[in-house]
């Protein structure tokens, strides 16, 4: 069946040395281009549409190609996500987070209701469970991610590495598995209320860690 | 609070609502506190942005080419589609609309507020322009997409209702032309005869002015199977084919042919039982005959 979570984690966690200073963050144009487009979407321009989708499109798909195992359904969540931010490009709100975020948000939401659909099915195990499908995706990971979005991801990457591992572990397996902490003490083991100790302190580190994107109105 | 959970036991299930991992029954427990508790209203969408940033975490995956166009041209699509469903309510609607402009071409300037000074008033004057600008232009494309959208769609169905006309142009004209065949000044009428058991009828209908002949008969009997009827035009020297036919199931014929054919020469019309395709000369006895007078 599952090899055990944790012979791969879902979440990157390469080491980031140095985390990139406020300074870094802020005036980002990259994200001013995307509130301009999603604006543009919501007065019904579709060229704005494939702008977004263009720049985006390999974010959003490492997202749900992490939750996800199947090409198809892949590609469904993929299209899927572009088109309820197209759907709901007038609710979106700056204030509250980055149009990458907005984005990937959707991604995941959308790839982990796949994930528990095909699960009630029983035709799929919890998605990206054997590690190879991402070792693959990898190595084909975009390199023309611009500096403001490759800055945001360092951040939290190097915020993830910097948990333990057994904190990560029931993190990933929330976050990507889309599994609720009774799922995960099952799966690996240990008690229910060591899965939530653990799971809370991930995230107050991590909050913690975040400020800085959240702080400076994000890269 | 009649929640049962307390707010301790709530505040401390925030971190895994907002990474939505905790059971429905836990969940439910906790949104209902929430629901009523400013503090922890706070601190879950402090977590739930926590939460949505741990996504950037993956890697960008690049799509191959073809998959990565294939999403892209449906998305467009749809968006397309879904646009020119609501551009073509929206002009429905202005259709409908008695007014003389749309409201969004109707701008209300209002005074500037006491106490804002010049330049702040000029810059909202600015943003205005920049916002009323903005918005016309978005407008106007729409609009000008709309009408093309629109353009296309009635000259495909100008053309759709030209080819009809066209169609039915020449049905009209070919039914004229029957009439003049069957009725005009210089059609000679021929009687048919047949020793059939069905005892078909018919009459062959020359119009020596357009060199048309028309065979209408009844009570034609369905020829055996691989078996069809020719038509043959006889004169004292030949027996000219006139080309093979089909009864209808219930028996009618109507035949039609363009020969020329010299008045005098014609000294019969024949129907002849052949196999399919027909023969260079008669195998058969006729099944129907009219002797030209």
């Amino acid at each position: 069946m599952n090899p055990s979570p944790s012979s791969r984690p879902y979440l990157q966690s390469e080491v980031i040395p140095e985390t990139p200073g406020a300074t870094g963050l802020a005036g980002g144009n990259t994200e001013a281009r995307d509130v301009v487009l999603v604006r543009e979407m919501a007065s019904g321009d579709d060229r704005a549409l494939g702008t977004l989708y263009d720049r985006w499109h390999a974010v959003v798909h490492g997202v749900v190609a992490r939750v996800l195992r199947q090409p198809d359904d892949i590609e469904d969540v993929v299209e899927e996500t572009f088109w309820q931010a197209w759907r709901q490009a007038s609710r979106f709100d700056p204030a509250r987070g980055a149009v990458q975020t907005w984005l990937l948000t959707i991604a995941r939401s959308r790839a982990l209701d796949r994930a528990r659909a095909l699960r009630r099915r029983r035709e799929s195990p919890i998605e990206g469970d054997d590690g190879e499908v991402v070792v693959e995706q990898a190595a084909a990971s975009d390199p023309g991610l611009d500096a403001e979005a490759t800055e945001r991801r360092q951040i939290v990457t190097a915020a993830l590495s910097q948990l333990p591992a057994e904190q990560r572990q029931a993190l990933e397996l929330g976050y990507y598995g889309g599994l609720s902490q009774s799922e995960i003490a099952e799966r690996t083991g240990q008690p229910l209320g060591t899965v939530k100790t653990r799971m809370r302190l991930a995230m107050q580190k991590l909050r913690s860690q975040l400020q800085i994107l959240h702080s400076e109105g994000g890269p | 609070m009649t929640d049962g959970m307390t707010h301790e036991a709530a505040s401390e299930a925030l971190e895994a609502l907002a990474l939505d991992a905790l059971d429905a029954s836990e969940r439910a427990e906790v949104l209902a506190h929430v629901a009523g508790c400013a503090e922890c209203q706070r601190e879950l969408a402090a977590l739930e942005r926590t939460s949505n940033e741990l996504a950037l975490a993956a890697a960008p995956l690049a799509m191959a080419p073809a998959q990565r166009d294939r999403i892209r041209a449906r998305l467009l699509a749809r968006a397309g589609a879904e646009r020119a469903v609501a551009e073509r309510a929206f002009a429905e609607q202005r259709a409908e609309s008695s007014g003389p402009a749309r409201p969004s071409e109707v701008v209300t300037l209002r005074a500037p507020r006491r106490g804002m000074g010049t330049s702040a008033w000029m810059a909202m004057a600015a943003g205005l322009v920049a916002i009323v600008g903005m918005g016309g232009y978005m407008s106007a494309r729409r609009e000008r997409d709309a009408l093309r959208a629109s353009l296309q769609a009635a000259q495909a169905e100008r053309g759709v209702r030209l080819a009809a006309v066209d169609s039915l142009r020449a049905t009209l004209e070919d039914k004229d032309r029957m009439i003049a065949n069957l009725t005009g000044a210089q059609v000679a009428v021929m009687t048919m005869a047949s020793q059939s058991p069905t005892s078909p009828t018919g009459r062959m209908f020359w119009d020596q002015a357009h060199n048309a002949w028309t065979l209408v008969a009844h009570r034609v009997p369905m020829p055996k199977s691989g078996r069809t009827y020719q038509l043959w035009l006889v004169t004292p020297t030949a027996k000219i084919n006139a080309g093979t036919f089909m009864p209808k199931p219930d028996g009618e014929v109507m035949v039609r042919a363009t020969m020329a054919m010299p008045t005098d020469s014609l000294a019969a019309v024949a129907v002849t039982d052949e196999p399919m395709g027909g023969s260079a000369q008669p195998t058969t006895a006729p099944m129907m005959v009219a002797t030209a007078r």
